[in-house]
């Protein structure tokens, strides 16, 4: 059967953030001088990998590095949604994968270079495939606060970085989630790199409480849309 | 309608796992890839010719045949879809095949850039030569054609240095700066 035709349109500036940030030199020498070009979508636009034959999945639980093995430090999180494409559909077999720093702020990486220690219990990565409701969900420990030495000021608030392998190589997708209710969140220059304060919502999670039993954890929520939608026959 | 995610690439501190083991489009499945297994490397350079390290590159291609390995008839040998890392020079490389060509498009691969100081992926196409000797200027290619410029247009083909090496600089900004599409 041949999928639908998916019309994919480019970004809208007023749902992303800006390209160019005050304070933030790096994207003043990385962001082309030259306009964006458009171009049509043909096959090679439109098709992507079986995402998750690509990849083993797993783990699930970053608050361990093995079934066995001791918790990491921190609070522990429970991180889910869903994603969708803009009809509202759910990408069912997506790749999702998350990515964070310890609960003292530092990550397991060679351009590290935060004062701050290791947790030999925490790798701080994760990669799942979406369910049939397009639904994921992992156990974590909440992110430390870091700095950016470089900067001389500036502090990242906790966020997790999240990249999805969707059905094609247009909505491929790659963000980062922030925490509600977190005073760097005021100062964070990526998380203040938006027009509107309706964008601003849709990179911070939501709470949605705790959980007693098995599984004592704290819930945070953010569901995603890539972007997408099915095709309207024309009318003849 | 709903509306779309704002995307946030930057992020230096991308996973190990981000990379290890997917700079090879040529081993898939247990199979080997057909087709002429190549090389593709270049380094990635932000303004004032600056290498940019620890920037990601992901790559998008059909096989040897012209065929995406999501489509029926494609090599189950090849995976078509890639991810490397730049290193402190700016290097990166990936091992893959030469790209056939299909209805209405020339060889080529797609390819995405995420790095800190791009709030979102950079995309653009590289093409491959289909001799040594061939003129950029005849290529017909529907995605090609957009970029008006020829001096710019030449910056999209890979350089065949060796029949099993090619080139590919990514100039993100400034003097030579690669052709990037709107996305």
């Amino acid at each position: 059967m041949p999928a639908p035709k998916i019309d994919y349109q480019p970004y809208d500036d007023a749902t992303q953030l800006a390209r160019y940030i005050d304070r933030y030199p790096l994207s003043f020498k990385r962001t082309p001088l030259a306009p964006l070009i458009p171009r049509p979508l043909t096959l090679s636009e439109r098709t992507g990998p079986a995402a998750a034959e690509l990849f083993p999945t797993g783990p699930l639980d970053l608050s361990r590095s093995a079934a066995d093995a001791p918790k990491a430090t921190g609070q522990l999180i429970q991180v889910s949604g869903r994603i969708t494409d803009e009809d509202g559909s759910p990408l069912a077999g997506a790749v999702v994968e998350i990515w964070q720093a310890n609960s003292a702020g530092k990550y397991i990486h060679d351009m590290d270079r935060h004062n701050a220690p290791i947790d030999p219990n925490f790798t701080g990565e994760g990669r799942l495939v979406t369910d049939a409701e397009g639904q994921f969900q992992f156990f974590s420990i909440k992110p430390g606060a870091y700095p950016v030495l470089e900067s001389g000021w500036w502090w990242r608030p906790p966020h997790i970085h999240f990249s999805i392998l969707g059905r094609s190589w247009m909505d491929r997708f790659v963000t980062q989630i922030f925490f509600p209710g977190e005073p760097l969140n005021e100062t964070d220059l990526l998380l203040n790199a938006v027009s509107e304060r309706d964008v601003r919502e849709r990179l911070i999670f939501e709470f949605e409480g705790t959980s007693m039993g098995e599984v004592n954890a704290m819930g945070f929520r953010r569901d995603f849309v890539l972007r997408g939608r099915r095709q309207t026959p024309e009318l003849d | 309608m709903k509306i779309v995610s704002p995307y946030c690439t930057i992020g230096p501190f991308f996973p190990a796992s981000f990379v290890e083991g997917h700079d090879d489009l040529t081993h898939h499945r247990g199979g080997t890839a057909r087709g002429q297994h190549i090389a593709l490397s270049g380094r990635i350079l932000q303004e004032g010719g600056v290498p940019t390290r620890n920037t990601i590159l992901e790559i998008w291609q059909p096989d040897a045949n012209g065929i995406f390995s999501s489509c029926p008839g494609s090599d189950p040998g090849f995976s078509g879809w890639g991810r490397a890392r730049t290193d402190a020079e700016g290097w990166y490389k990936i091992r893959t095949v030469v790209p056939g060509s299909y209805d209405g498009r020339c060889p080529h691969a797609n390819l995405m850039i995420l790095a800190i100081g791009l709030t979102h992926r950079l995309v653009t196409t590289v093409f491959f030569p289909n001799s040594p000797d061939a003129d950029p200027d005849s290529v017909r290619d529907p995605v090609l054609d957009c970029v008006k410029d020829t001096i710019a247009r030449q910056r999209l083909f890979a350089k065949r240095e060796k029949a099993d090496e090619y080139r590919f600089d990514l100039i993100l900004r400034g003097e030579n700066e690669t052709p990037f599409f709107l996305d």
